[in-house]
C-alpha cells in the first residue's frame, strides 16, 4: 500500500508495563505503518497479550508514549481508543453472550465508531447497515439471529472480528484468531485477513500457529520476558539466532524455512509454541 | 432463550387494555381495601419497574433501591412539614434530589463487582435507617412533644397530603391516590420500556454480559453505570413521595429488610431485566401473599415455596415464560397459515429484531 510515504500510523516509544514491582512490558518501541500487517510472535507468557492491552488502553502503560493516528494515546480508556479508530480482537472468546450475533456487532457499530453524549432511541439506518455489511463479510449473516452464546468457537472468533469492524477502525489488534481452530477454519480466517489487508487496514496480530503469522505479515516481531528480541522480515526470522533459541526451536525453524521457501506448499506449518 | 427483541404492537395492545382495566376498576365499586392494595402494587411496581434496570438489565447487585425510595418519601416529607410547601412541589424537587443520591451511590460502587455492590447498599440502607432510628435529638416542640429532626422511630407525619381529601372527600379521596400511583406506574414503566429497547439498553446489557469487551467496543463504564443509577432513581424517588402523601406518614421501615426481600422476589419471580417481568412479578408476589394472609402460620412458608418454585421451574421468571408461550403460538400460528415455513419463520416473519 502507501508504506514508503506516510507517517506511522502507531507509534510506540519506550513503554513499560509494571504490575506492582514486576515489569511486565519493557522499554518496548516500534512502528506499525498505514496498511502494513505487523506479526507479534514469542512463548507463553511474552506479554503480547499485555501489550495489546497497554496499547488499547484497557490496562494502560506505566512510562513511556503511545501516538496513534497522530494522537497521544497513552492514557487514553479503551472506549476511547476505540473511538479513535484501533479495534481489537481477544484471545478467548469473548463477546455480550446473551445477546444475538448481530446485536453484538450492532452495539459496537454504534457506540465504537464515536463517542454518544446522548444515545438516541434506536439504532439509526447507518449503523444497522454497517453492522449487516460486517456481519456479511466475515460470513455471519446466516446466523445472525442465534443467541451468541451458543454459537461455535469458529463463529464466535469470527463475530469478534465483525464487532471490531463494525467500529470502522483504521486499525485492527487481533490477538490469536486462529488459536483453536483446525487446519480448514485456519485456512479460511487467513483468508478474510487477506481481505482487510487489501482494503487497506492496518493489522497488528499476535500467532503461535507461524504458517498463519509469517504469510500474512509484512513484517514481524517476536516478543521475549516483555521484551523485543527481534523485530523484521518474516524471511530474516528463521535465521535469527536468538529467536531460533528461545522460541521456535530448530526443528521448527527448519520446517519453517521450508514453507518460506516453498510458499504454497500445504506444509502442516510449524507451530513455534513449546 | 435470550430476550429476541421487541413486540411493539403486542405490548402497546396489551398495555393499553390494562391501563382502561385499572382506569375502571374505581367506578366498579370496590372495596376500599381493594383500592388501596391496587395502590400499593402501584406504588412497589414502579420501585421494582426501574430497579431492573440496574439489577436485571445492568446486572450491578445494588441493593439500594430502597434506601433511593426513603430517600424520596423522606424528602418529600421533610420539605413538605419544615418549608410548608405543597407536596406536589417537594414531591417533584425529591424526584430530583433522587438522582444526585443515586448518582453518589453509583460513584461509590464504581470500583466494586458482584457481591460487593451488594454488600455497600446494603451498608448505606442500614446506616440511613440507623441514623432514623437513632434519631432523638429534639428538632422542634410541638406544644410539650419533643419530634425529631426525621421523625425517629414514630416516623415523620404532618406534612400533610396531596390534597384529594379536601377535593374528593373522606370518602372519596382514596381514588386520587389510586389515579396518582397509576399514572406514576405508566411513566415509570413506558420510561423502563423505552430504555430496555433503545441503544441505551444494549449498552447496560453487554456491559453486563462483558465488561471488558464492552469497553473495547466503545462503551464507557464509568458513564453508563452513573447512568443506570441516575436513570432509574428519579421514578423510585417519585414512588417513595408518593408513598408517603398517600399515607401521610413515612418512617425508617420502608428500610426493612423483609420489605426490599419482598421487592426482590417481585423482580425474580417476574424475570429478571424482562420488560414486563416487574409488573408480572409485583402482581403475582402480592397475589400469594394477600392468598396466605388468612394462614398466618404457613404465610412465610408458602411464600418460599412459591419463589423456589419460579427459580427451579422458570429462572427467566413469568415474564420468560410467558414470551415463550408467546413465541410457540405465533410459530403455530404461522405455520398453520403458511405451511412450508422454516423453523426460524417466527422470527423472520416479525421483521426488525433488536
Ligand atoms: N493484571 C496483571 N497483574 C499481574 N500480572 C499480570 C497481569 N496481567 C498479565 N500478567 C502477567 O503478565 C504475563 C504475560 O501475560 P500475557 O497474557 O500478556 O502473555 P502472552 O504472551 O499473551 O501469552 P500467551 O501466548 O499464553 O497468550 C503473565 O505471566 C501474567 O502473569
Ligand atoms: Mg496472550
Amino acid at each position: 500500500m502507501e508504506r514508503t510515504a506516510s507517517e506511522p500510523l502507531l507509534t510506540c516509544q519506550g513503554v513499560d508495563k509494571y504490575f506492582g514491582a514486576l515489569a511486565a512490558v519493557r522499554d518496548m518501541t516500534f512502528d506499525v505503518f498505514p496498511g502494513e500487517a505487523l506479526g507479534i510472535g514469542g512463548p507463553n507468557g511474552a506479554v503480547k497479550t499485555t501489550l495489546f492491552d497497554v496499547i488499547s488502553g484497557l490496562n494502560p502503560a506505566t512510562a513511556g508514549s503511545i501516538t496513534f493516528d497522530g494522537r497521544t494515546i497513552t492514557r487514553a480508556t479503551p472506549d476511547r481508543t476505540c473511538q479513535l479508530g484501533m479495534a481489537r480482537t481477544f484471545q478467548l472468546n469473548a463477546g455480550f453472550d446473551t445477546l444475538s450475533a448481530r446485536e453484538n456487532t450492532l452495539i459496537a457499530a454504534y457506540f465504537g465508531r464515536h463517542n454518544r453524549l446522548v444515545p438516541g432511541m434506536r439504532f439509526d439506518r447507518e449503523t444497522q447497515r454497517l453492522a449487516d455489511e460486517a456481519m456479511e463479510f466475515v460470513g455471519l449473516d446466516e446466523v445472525a439471529h442465534e443467541a451468541t452464546q451458543t454459537l461455535p468457537v469458529y463463529h464466535r472468533k469470527l463475530l469478534m472480528v465483525a464487532g471490531a469492524l463494525a467500529t470502522q477502525p483504521k486499525m485492527l489488534l487481533m490477538d490469536e484468531p486462529v488459536g483453536g481452530l483446525n487446519p480448514q477454519e485456519i485456512d479460511d480466517v487467513m483468508a478474510l485477513v487477506r481481505r482487510l489487508k487489501e482494503r487497506g487496514l492496518t493489522i497488528m496480530l499476535i500467532e503461535h500457529v507461524m504458517r498463519f503469522l509469517v504469510r500474512l505479515s509484512d513484517r514481524v516481531l517476536i516478543m521475549h520476558h516483555g521484551e523485543k528480541i527481534f523485530e523484521g522480515s518474516a524471511s530474516g526470522l528463521v535465521y535469527d539466532k536468538t529467536v531460533v533459541d528461545v522460541y521456535l526451536g530448530e526443528g521448527s525453524s527448519r520446517r519453517l524455512r521450508h514453507l518460506l521457501e516453498d510458499q504454497p506448499s500445504s506444509d502442516e506449518g510449524a507451530s513455534g509454541a513449546p | 432463550m435470550f430476550e429476541t427483541g421487541p413486540n411493539w404492537r403486542r405490548d402497546v395492545a396489551f398495555g393499553a387494555v390494562l391501563i382502561a382495566v385499572l382506569i375502571a376498576i374505581p367506578f366498579l365499586g370496590p372495596s376500599r381495601y381493594f383500592i388501596g392494595q391496587l395502590t400499593l402494587f402501584f406504588i412497589w411496581a414502579t420501585v421494582v419497574s426501574q430497579w431492573n434496570l440496574v439489577f436485571g438489565v445492568a446486572g450491578i447487585f445494588s441493593l439500594a433501591q430502597m434506601a433511593i425510595f426513603a430517600f424520596g418519601g423522606f424528602a418529600t416529607g421533610m420539605m413538605g412539614l419544615y418549608l410548608g410547601i405543597s407536596l406536589w412541589f417537594t414531591l417533584v424537587l425529591a424526584g430530583v434530589g433522587s438522582i444526585l443520591f443515586s448518582i453518589i451511590i453509583g460513584l461509590a460502587c464504581l470500583r466494586l463487582r458482584g457481591p460487593y455492590v451488594a454488600l455497600l447498599t446494603l451498608a448505606i440502607a442500614q446506616v440511613m435507617y440507623l441514623l432514623i432510628i437513632t434519631d432523638t435529638a429534639c428538632f422542634y416542640m410541638e406544644g410539650v412533644t419533643c419530634r425529631n429532626f426525621t421523625g425517629g422511630t414514630r416516623g415523620l407525619a404532618k406534612f400533610g397530603d396531596f390534597g384529594f381529601r379536601e377535593l374528593l372527600g373522606r370518602r372519596e379521596y382514596l381514588k386520587g391516590d389510586y389515579y396518582l400511583s397509576l399514572f406514576l406506574l405508566v411513566l415509570a414503566t413506558v420510561f423502563s420500556f423505552a430504555i430496555i429497547r433503545s441503544p441505551l439498553g444494549f449498552a447496560f446489557r453487554a456491559l453486563r454480559d462483558n465488561p471488558e469487551y464492552g469497553v473495547s467496543r466503545g462503551l464507557s463504564r464509568f458513564k453508563y453505570q452513573l447512568l443506570v443509577f441516575a436513570m432509574s432513581a428519579f421514578f423510585t424517588g417519585l414512588a417513595g413521595g408518593v408513598f408517603a402523601g398517600h399515607f401521610r406518614v413515612i418512617g425508617a421501615n420502608v428500610l426493612s429488610l423483609p420489605l426490599l426481600l419482598f421487592l426482590i422476589s417481585m423482580m425474580v419471580v417476574g424475570g429478571l431485566g424482562r420488560a414486563w417481568g416487574p409488573i408480572l412479578g409485583a402482581a403475582l408476589v402480592m397475589l400469594a401473599d394477600e392468598g396466605m394472609k388468612d394462614f398466618v402460620e404457613i404465610r412465610n412458608m408458602g411464600y418460599g415455596a412459591l419463589i423456589v418454585a419460579i427459580v427451579v421451574l422458570l429462572p427467566q421468571g413469568a415474564a420468560g415464560g410467558l414470551e415463550q408461550v408467546w413465541d410457540w403460538g405465533r410459530r403455530q400460528v404461522l405455520a398453520l397459515r403458511g405451511g412450508a415455513d422454516r423453523p426460524a419463520a417466527g422470527r423472520a416473519g416479525e421483521g426488525r429484531r433488536e
